[in-house]
């Protein structure tokens, strides 16, 4: 440990200022700004906001997408870090790159293809047509099912690597001890892997939840103007009507409920602890 | 017995979820047809060959090849430092210190892109390519640190005390013992930094005017008008370079190590 404080300061300051300058005060004033009519403080623009009902509709599609992609991951998420932490020490290893594999891929690329997949004349609605399921192609495209299923291929690899790595941590005996007692496979989940697992469930949870609510390209594509989410509301905001205003009053709802999904879901995970 | 099955089918489908897409992406641009489809209609590298004819994909490929490349050797000339002072000195408010530099990977992207459209680049009339490496380089920042840091904590400090007692200078020890021995780690992070740069779409979403765009910008406006395959075949190009990095990565350096 060096003690030299001038040293250490020229070392550190000009990262801490560049990230001040370029990041912390623009994002500061654009925050200011959906609390400031003329010259005076007021939150008149959050109530302007909410009072509309398509951002309403919005706003919970939001939540709603973003929790419905958190759970669905998350129990895919167990079955698959299971099955994976459970095979020989090789294939795991092929596995598990293979489930990290699509994080390096361009989301635009990875969203790119659900298109061939679910549009009009795309890969299911030429099934379906073909057995004969369907008389005509069916919309799965600007619905919230298509974001859904992009929001969550997008996703589940971080939470199936949370998993994994949580898994790998949990002693090696308690499955088969808890089996040996006579407890259920529902009750080796509930009161064993759960527990023993939960910090790798949050950590998984907390990257979907916000990584889902904050999301651009999967609604801006799958999606469309049909299917808003808050980003895709908030960039037709400031394209279409030039609302810098509303856009700020966006910023700070994203802003605040991924802390609040960061804190709320550490919450829980203690919470179960004291038990 | 259904325990036995259970693992390798929940294994098959999450694989077919997770890649099949990606073949798709890779079978639909090897298409011979007009229009994006699959089964592809024919077999032909036609649109593979389009995407190097589009002007505007030259261009923008260009320029987030610049942003990925600029950006992360600006962040690592900024965080390497950085994470040295971190992890060296005793830093006065170190923590907040570390919280502000993270900061950029909190923030949604979008949010940093529009702020910094509307107070730099419209009252101070910056260039949108100088917002746009401003702000790749902040968002890179986060990574360069965090990876650097953590291949300079694994590090021993008696080494550098040692070169300084034996009469280097505090700087000729950081040269020559500090930084061979984080070399892994940097690359790691340049590599980290470059595919985060490469793929980034919110924080350079406003962050676009005439001729100035990054690469999957680009693509995401060029799919709103075309629907022919060429979107296709540039993104199993990007992948397969994106694929490509990090597994050189990877067998060299041991990428997963650091990261």
């Amino acid at each position: 440990m060096f003690q030299n404080r001038a040293e250490a300061f020229a070392l550190v300051l000009p990262a801490a200022i560049f990230a001040s300058v370029v990041f912390l005060v623009p994002v500061g004033i654009l925050l200011s700004e959906g609390f400031r009519t003329g010259d005076s403080w007021t939150i008149q623009a959050y109530i302007d906001f909410f009072s509309q009902s398509l951002n309403q509709t919005v706003f919970l599609r939001t939540l709603k997408l973003a929790a419905m992609v958190t759970a669905v991951s998350a129990v895919i998420g167990y079955a698959a870090a299971f099955a994976i932490v459970n095979l020989p020490p090789k294939g795991k290893g092929r596995i598990t790159g293979l489930v990290v594999l699509p994080l390096m891929i361009s989301p635009v690329a990875r969203t790119y293809a659900w298109l061939v997949i679910l549009g009009r004349t795309g890969f299911v609605n030429q099934a379906l047509v073909g057995i004969g399921l369907s008389d005509e192609p069916i919309r799965f495209l600007f619905t919230e099912t298509a974001v859904f299923i992009g929001l969550l291929q997008l996703f589940l690899p971080l939470m199936i690597i949370s998993l994994i790595s949580a898994l790998e941590n949990m002693p090696r005996d308690a499955v088969p001890a808890a089996r040996v007692l006579g407890a259920n496979w529902f009750q080796v989940f509930t009161k064993v892997i759960l527990p023993l697992t939960k910090e790798g469930l949050v950590i998984g949870g907390t990257l979907v939840f916000t990584g889902s609510m904050t999301a651009y390209i999967t609604p801006a594509i799958l999606g469309g103007s049909k299917v808003l989410m808050l980003e895709t509301l908030m960039y037709q905001r400031v394209t279409v009507a030039n609302d810098f205003v509303a856009a700020s009053v966006i910023a700070l709802i994203l802003i605040v409920m991924a802390f609040a999904a960061n804190v709320l879901l550490k919450r829980l995970a203690t919470a179960r602890n004291k038990r | 017995m259904t325990s036995r099955l259970f693992s390798p089918i929940v294994l098959l489908l999450v694989l077919t979820f997770l890649i099949g897409p990606f073949l798709i992406i890779i079978a639909a641009s090897l298409s011979a047809g007009e229009t994006l489809a699959f089964p592809p209609q024919g077999l032909s590298l036609r649109w593979v060959f389009k995407v190097f004819e589009v002007e505007s994909f030259r261009a923008s490929f260009g320029i987030s090849m610049f942003l990925a490349i600029g950006g992360t050797l600006a962040a690592l000339i900024l965080g390497i430092p950085a994470s040295y002072a971190l992890s060296r000195y005793k830093v006065p408010g170190a923590e907040t210190i570390r919280t502000i530099v993270s900061s950029p990977i909190i923030v949604p992207g979008i949010i940093v892109g529009l702020a910094l459209l509307r107070y730099f680049v419209v009252p101070f009339n910056f260039g949108i390519l100088f917002a746009l490496f401003m702000a790749h380089t902040a968002l890179i920042l986060p990574y360069a640190v965090r990876v650097v840091s953590a291949s300079l904590n694994n590090l021993r400090s008696d080494i550098e005390e040692a070169a300084v007692l034996l009469g280097s200078s505090r700087v000729g020890a950081f040269f020559r013992v500090v930084m061979p021995n984080i070399r892994g780690g940097i690359l790691a992070a340049f590599i980290l930094g470059f595919v985060t740069s490469f793929n980034q779409v919110p924080v350079s979403l406003f962050l676009s005017g005439p001729g100035v765009r990054t690469l999957p910008i680009d693509m995401l406006s060029y799919m709103e008008i075309t629907y022919d395959p060429s979107v296709a075949a540039l993104s199993a190009l990007l992948a397969f370079m994106s694929l490509g990095i990090v597994f050189l990565a990877e067998r060299f350096l041991g990428f997963s190590r650091y990261v």
